[in-house]
């Protein structure tokens, strides 16, 4: 392989094929503006993002981003230390670039008749785009230009339905919440810049670890609490999650499920990268007289509980599912929770594999819903009562789904849970290890309830046969043979996600 | 709430000390005049004075006006090649220098600065073949424009 | 030799495969799944004939075949982990036991041939297939290497009688009697289990032999004077000893769980043989002998043991006295008969024990086929007053029955004589010194009385006399399937007790006590199992009436006394050609010795008016407090979740609100931490 004579820029290429493949549809569009040629336009995305994906997996499995002492190529540092590609980039580099092209091949049937599909594609692209280099961003002015990346086009994502109220308001509504917080973020940003001097994420670390930000402990302490604020908005974590069920509900179901998995992904990258690369627990713990670490227990904590919660009695099951992603917010925080001065690797290696497989079945049960507003069946668990007859496939996916997203053995989401909660105790966490097995039963009773609708309910209304969108289904079928085949592959995958763990927090 | 700033030493205090006086003195200066001037001044009420502009345009309408959107289209297109000058202009500046040097290729100096206007000119190929800079295109218009003979 | 026990899995895989072959094929097979038992039984006896013959050349087996768990649990000894496995353990008495349950289950196999093919049942597969897992079942049992594993094919054991007793299902009481012997069973097999649970906790190890076995830790830790649970070493073995003997008492159907033995007489006779000569019953005395180590440490455990088995003798052989139904009277003797063999386990008589083991399979399985062989003659006829004067027609049977009969009455000199008597002799020679063990004695002792008097009150009834029914006179044909396992066991009866002639021996100072070599492993032993090695073990001292000699003439003068006076009561009685019953004489006995002493009527009573209240309260407690705690969780969880839902309101100043509200709580919550606010 010749990649040591590639520059060192190209270690990007992932997130730059996703930019690229936007530009391309720009151009596409350009030549041809009033065509709306579906297929070419789904099929250009869905081959960006499968050629990020595969690019990402090649430097997975060559080793780039793994440290030389592990037989890799070593840590690969672009522009001036502004980027840096390493496993944990890489790792959710491929989440993203999956879930794009899930949502990119589901979305030729949804978005069929639409107006502006060229838009909607790129917009797509150009958040991928910014989710996947901040999977890779190192500095705060990268992370937050990244984080604005992903963030702009997804507001205008949400609206794109522009006659539908909702679209339009749960866009609005998630375009003010997300400048409330971009505001918080972003001054925290200075806060930080104040107290160590460095925005360079290895940088602050030094300054912290010298003790030359002691005399500035408060305000080193509000600013991570505000760069708190701007992860807890981007991953829809409590107190910043409102935007959350009005924008999944208004938005297109594959929107939806792009925003649940793959930019709450891209959120906990950046706070996993930012809380271990540039604050080191004990050393900042000294410097602000506390442990951050108590902030995500307690964000882990009432994001769990709120977000299960109110998901048990709602009867809209788009909005049961966007309190369901806020519940697993909760659960992935956990990983943040868990680290410690000494450890931590397993725990939030458990949040990287968590959030691997929820890649998977959240964007299945959200794309479920997308074939459901395709066959126009209705938006509450009454009106999808009885579909099991109608169309086994799907239904049986979405039973996957369900019972993965609820964590029952043997389906992906129980490992990885099951890895949270032994993470959990091993750090000590005993009241989050409880609130996490209780949230599970809880979660357990509205997952069901939806699979006892499809399946064993009688439908209120007779209805027709349903159709078989080949794009929705394909992405469907994908998605829950994945949520299946990680049972087998969840070694590599666990493997993959404490090593990247273990090299942050080396 | 008073966040814990840890102050060195006591001549740093002195410095903070003056720029509270002059906030202090700026803020007293106008409340005083104006004070002053409540005091002075004789009150004479009468309706004319509430209007907005008391010896000129009598207004008409709202206060809010619903902008064309168009404007706002020209004003983003601006503003993507304001912020283009303002990263022309720098990379311009040091252009010669970078050429004479031999520590980068030309590649290195032009490459990214062409790849930046690029992607701009895609941009603006784009807006232009969706009509983002036709002037006044509502969906009406448009309409009677295609029915036209 | 050596290699020859690397057939050994073999013995217990072939009945296996009959299993399989008679589940899937029986229907389609000329015998319906009958030859396949028979070859597979067959092979077996061969492959265990070879094993004895390989012990007798001084070679034993002991050997780990598959480990399926591991656990890290450390032992209360302090052994660190703990190894489930399944092994296979022939030494001297695994060989023994092999051939005896081999030969049986053959012979069984071949009777059946006459007595359920020939009798045009139905459902023979599904009989053949049970057979054949039976077999496996009992032969894994046998020569498993540690409790565990005995554990799982004993429980097998007992489904498998199960399905064979319930075989004509359609009836109404062989159901029943099925669920009686399941459940009474189980009953004991819990106490079982929580033995084996509190062996494998205490000893970390579950292994019969070699210098892990438990046996080894319990003895080495009762002479370190351990604390084990709590109690003393030696409190700690006899109490799991007993938790494990209340598995023995419910499969040997001694007092008080043997009320599920006379109901098992429901299923087929050929059954009931199999069941009390070689699998089922003898199960629970050859866990016993298996352990013996385990109960030689614990003398009090042994003289519970010896005082039940005495008790049991007496018991249910004043009980075989009433019963006019031919397999009921055989049933009684069964549990009399296993309650001698525990007497003399109990005393520490480890030969005199199995030696009677091995007589009364050979003799009470041929009974039972013997009894099989009449109900065939008799046209399914079981009552015993119906029956006389079989003896000219069917003369093998006779003779044969004859023989068993004479061995189970204990009359010198067939086989039954010669280990009921070291047993009373063992127990004798004890008892003069412990009080306990003279108690259990004398009631074994006066069960001599009773064994002869109903035996032959059976032999009298059935075979002498005039006929007294149309099928007496008339009996239908028997064939030579069923003649033969008869004329073999007939044999067997009278010669068996040539292997252990110890009053001889001990009169005559002749080396003829074959048996007691064997088992002391004079031939090949596994360390630690032998006789010798039991007796040192045993803290019993004996005694004797005025020197060995004398106290074994006595022994064995008293014992054949009483059985002969037994006898000779019932010839006087019965062997006329006109018997009519004496009942009546027994005044107020009958009556309690017909309901055979209220024991089904107070378990009922135990059930019905004890347990099941008691599962009332604990129902409705289970519905009413844990229950009601679950359903209001839930309904607090609902009700708090309708709550929380109003918090997104829809108006996103409010989230603004609410966000920044939030987050200030935060920085409260940090600052307080942390001490910002200083």
């Amino acid at each position: 392989m010749a990649l040591l004579e590639l520059p060192a820029w190209t270690t990007l290429a992932p997130a730059l094929l996703l930019a690229l493949t936007a530009l391309v549809l720009f151009i596409i569009d350009s030549i041809s503006p009033d065509a709306q040629n579906s297929g070419l336009l789904a099929g250009t995305t869905a081959a960006g993002s499968l050629a990020s994906l595969g690019v990402a997996v090649w430097y997975l499995l060559a080793g780039v981003g793994t440290p030389t002492v592990d037989g890799g190529r070593g840590i690969i540092d672009v522009l001036g230390d502004q980027f840096v590609v390493d496993q944990l980039a890489l790792f959710f580099m491929i989440i993203v670039a999956v879930v794009t092209a899930l949502v990119a091949v589901a979305s030729y049937d949804y978005m069929e008749d639409h107006t502006y599909q060229a838009e909607y594609y790129s917009l797509v692209l150009l958040a991928a785009t910014g989710m996947s280099f901040m999977a890779a961003a190192n500095s705060l002015v990268t992370i937050f230009i990244a984080l604005e990346l992903a963030s702009l086009p997804s507001y205008a994502l949400v609206s794109i339905l522009k006659d539908n109220r909702g679209s339009v308001e749960g866009g609005l509504k998630y375009f003010l919440i997300g400048a409330l917080s971009s505001a918080i973020f972003v001054y925290g940003i200075s806060l930080v810049y104040g107290a160590t001097g460095h925005l360079q994420l290895e940088n602050i670390a030094a300054v912290i670890e010298a003790g030359e930000a002691d005399p500035y402990g408060g305000l080193l302490g509000l600013g991570i609490l505000m760069l708190i604020g701007g992860f807890a908005f981007k991953t829809a974590s409590v107190p910043f999650h409102f935007w959350a069920p009005e924008a999944y509900e208004g938005a297109p179901a594959p929107i939806s499920a792009f925003l649940s998995s793959a930019s709450k992904a891209a959120g906990f990258v950046i706070a996993f990268r930012v809380f271990t690369e540039a604050f080191p627990v004990a050393e900042t713990a000294s410097a602000i007289g506390v442990d951050w670490t108590l902030a995500f227990i307690i964000l882990a904590i009432v994001t769990m509980t709120l977000g299960n919660f109110a998901a048990a009695t709602q009867n809209n099951v788009k909005r049961m599912l966007a309190y369901s992603s806020i519940g697993h917010a909760g659960y992935a925080l956990i990983g943040l929770a868990g680290i410690s001065a000494g450890g931590g690797e397993l725990v939030m290696g458990a949040a990287m594999m968590h959030l691997f497989v929820y890649g998977f079945m959240n964007t299945g049960a959200f794309l479920f819903v997308a074939l459901a507003e395709y066959w126009g069946v209705g938006r509450t668990f009454e009106d999808y009562n009885g579909l099991g007859r109608r169309a086994p496939v799907a239904c049986f996916a979405l039973a996957i789904f369900m019972f993965s997203l609820a964590g029952i053995p043997p389906l992906g989401g129980f490992w990885s849970k099951y890895f949270l909660f032994t993470g959990a105790l091993e750090a000590g966490l005993i009241v989050v290890a409880a609130a996490l097995v209780i949230n599970s039963a809880l979660s357990l009773y509205y997952y069901s309830r939806l699979v006892k609708a499809v399946w064993i309910e009688e439908p209120v209304t007779e209805r027709d046969g349903l159709s078989q969108p080949v794009g929705l289904y394909a992405a469907i079928v994908v998605a829950a043979v994945m949520t299946l085949a990680l049972l087998p592959l969840f070694g590599p995958v666990a493997d993959t996600a404490v090593d990247a763990a273990t090299a942050m927090l080396a | 709430m008073c966040m814990r700033f840890k102050l060195p030493n006591v001549t740093e205090m002195n410095d903070w000390i003056a720029i509270g006086a002059l906030a202090l003195v700026g803020v007293l200066i106008p409340l005083g005049m104006m004070a002053v001037s409540y005091l002075l001044r004789p009150s004479v009420p009468e309706t004319s004075k509430r209007a907005t502009y008391e010896s000129g345009e009598i207004p008409t309408g709202d206060t809010r006006v619903r902008f064309n959107i168009q404007y706002y289209m020209v004003a983003l297109l601006f503003l993507i090649f304001d912020i283009e000058t303002v990263l022309l202009f720098p990379w311009a500046v040091v252009y010669l220098d970078a050429v004479e040097s031999d520590a980068v290729s030309l590649l290195e100096i032009l490459g990214p600065m062409v790849l930046f206007v690029t992607i701009l000119l895609v941009g603006l190929a784009w807006a232009w073949r969706k009509g983002a800079v036709q002037w006044a295109q509502t969906p009406r218009q448009v309409e009677t424009e295609h029915n036209r003979p | 030799m050596e290699d020859v026990f690397n057939y050994a899995p073999a013995i217990a895989l072939f009945p296996l495969v009959a299993f399989v072959v008679a589940l899937t094929f029986g229907k389609y097979m000329p015998k319906k799944g009958a030859l396949a038992g028979i070859i597979a039984t067959g092979g077996s006896l061969a492959l265990s004939v070879l094993m004895l013959v390989a012990v007798a050349s001084g070679e034993v087996y002991h050997e780990t075949l598959y480990q399926w768990a591991i656990g890290d649990a450390a032992s209360e000894i302090g052994a660190d982990g703990i190894e489930f496995t399944f092994g296979i353990l022939i030494d001297p008495l695994a060989a023994l036991m092999l051939v005896i349950v081999s030969l049986i289950a053959f012979l069984v196999h071949i009777f059946s041939l006459g007595y359920m093919n020939a009798e045009g049942e139905t459902g023979l597969p599904r009989y053949y297939a049970s057979l054949g897992l039976f077999t496996f079942s009992m032969l894994a049992f046998v020569y498993a290497d540690n409790l565990l594993m005995a554990f799982m094919f004993f429980e097998l054991v007992g489904l498998c009688s199960y399905l064979l007793i319930g075989f004509w299902f359609r009836t109404r009481s062989a159901p029943s009697a099925a669920k009686k012997a399941f459940l009474v069973t189980r009953f004991g097999d819990y106490f079982f289990l929580l033995g084996v649970v509190a062996i494998a906790a205490t000893f970390g190890t579950v292994a019969f032999a070699g210098d892990n076995s438990f046996v080894a830790a319990a003895e080495s830790a009762i002479d370190n004077g351990d604390t084990l649970f709590g109690f003393g070493a030696e409190t700690w073995v006899t109490i799991t000893a007993l938790l494990v003997l209340g598995g023995v008492i419910g499969k040997s159907a001694q007092f008080p769980l043997h009320t599920w033995l006379p109901d098992a007489m429901e299923g087929p006779t050929t059954v009931s043989a199999l069941i009390h000569a070689a699998t089922m019953v003898a199960a629970g005395v050859y866990l016993v002998a298996r352990m013996f180590g385990y109960y030689a440490l614990s003398p009090t455990a042994l003289a519970i043991i010896a005082f039940v088995g005495g008790f049991t003798a007496l018991f249910a052989a004043t009980m075989g006295v009433v019963k006019d139904d031919i397999k009921q009277v055989l049933a009684y003797s069964t549990i009399s008969q296993y309650g001698y063999m525990m007497l003399g386990l109990g005393v520490g008589g480890y030969v005199a024990g199995v030696f009677h083991l091995m007589n009364h399979a050979f003799f009470k399985a041929l009974l039972f086929l013997g009894a099989g062989a009449v109900i065939v003659l008799m046209h399914h006829e079981q009552d015993m007053w119906k029956m006389g004067g079989l003896k000219d027609k069917a003369p093998i049977t006779y003779y044969t029955f004859l023989a068993g009969a004479l061995a189970l009455a204990g009359i010198i000199p067939f086989s039954g004589f010669w280990s009921k008597d070291e047993i009373l002799y063992d127990a004798l020679i004890v008892g003069l010194e412990e009080p306990v063990i003279l108690a259990a004695y004398a009631m074994a002792l006066v069960a001599v009385f009773f064994t002869g008097f109903y035996t032959f009150r059976m032999v009298f009834l059935t075979f002498h006399g005039e006929p007294r029914s149309e099928a007496a006179e008339d009996p239908h044909d028997i064939g030579w399937s069923i003649k033969a396992p008869l004329v073999v066991l007939g044999v067997l009866a009278l010669v068996a007790g040539i292997a252990n002639l110890a009053p001889v021996a001990k009169l005559a100072h002749i080396d003829i006590t074959f048996l007691e070599h064997w088992l002391d492993g004079e031939y090949g032993a596994v360390e630690g199992l032998t006789y010798s090695a039991y007796g040192e073990l045993l803290a019993f001292e004996t005694a004797y009436i005025g020197g060995e000699q004398l106290t074994v003439l006595i022994a064995a003068g008293v014992s054949l006394l009483l059985a002969f006076s037994g006898a000779g009561l019932a010839w006087k009685l019965y062997s006329v050609p006109e018997p009519v019953a004496h009942k009546e004489r027994l005044g107020g006995a009958r009556q309690t010795l017909e309901s055979n002493y209220y024991q089904d009527e107070y378990q009922v009573w135990l059930a019905e008016g004890f347990t099941q209240p008691l599962a009332r309260a604990a129902d409705r407690f289970d519905q009413t407090v844990i229950d009601g705690v679950v359903n209001s969780v839930s309904t607090a969880s609902l009700f708090s979740s309708s709550r929380l839902k109003r918090i997104q309101t829809g108006l996103v100043t409010n989230y603004a609100a609410l966000l920044v509200a939030g987050f200030i709580g935060l920085l409260l919550v940090l600052g307080y931490v942390g001490g910002w606010f200083l």
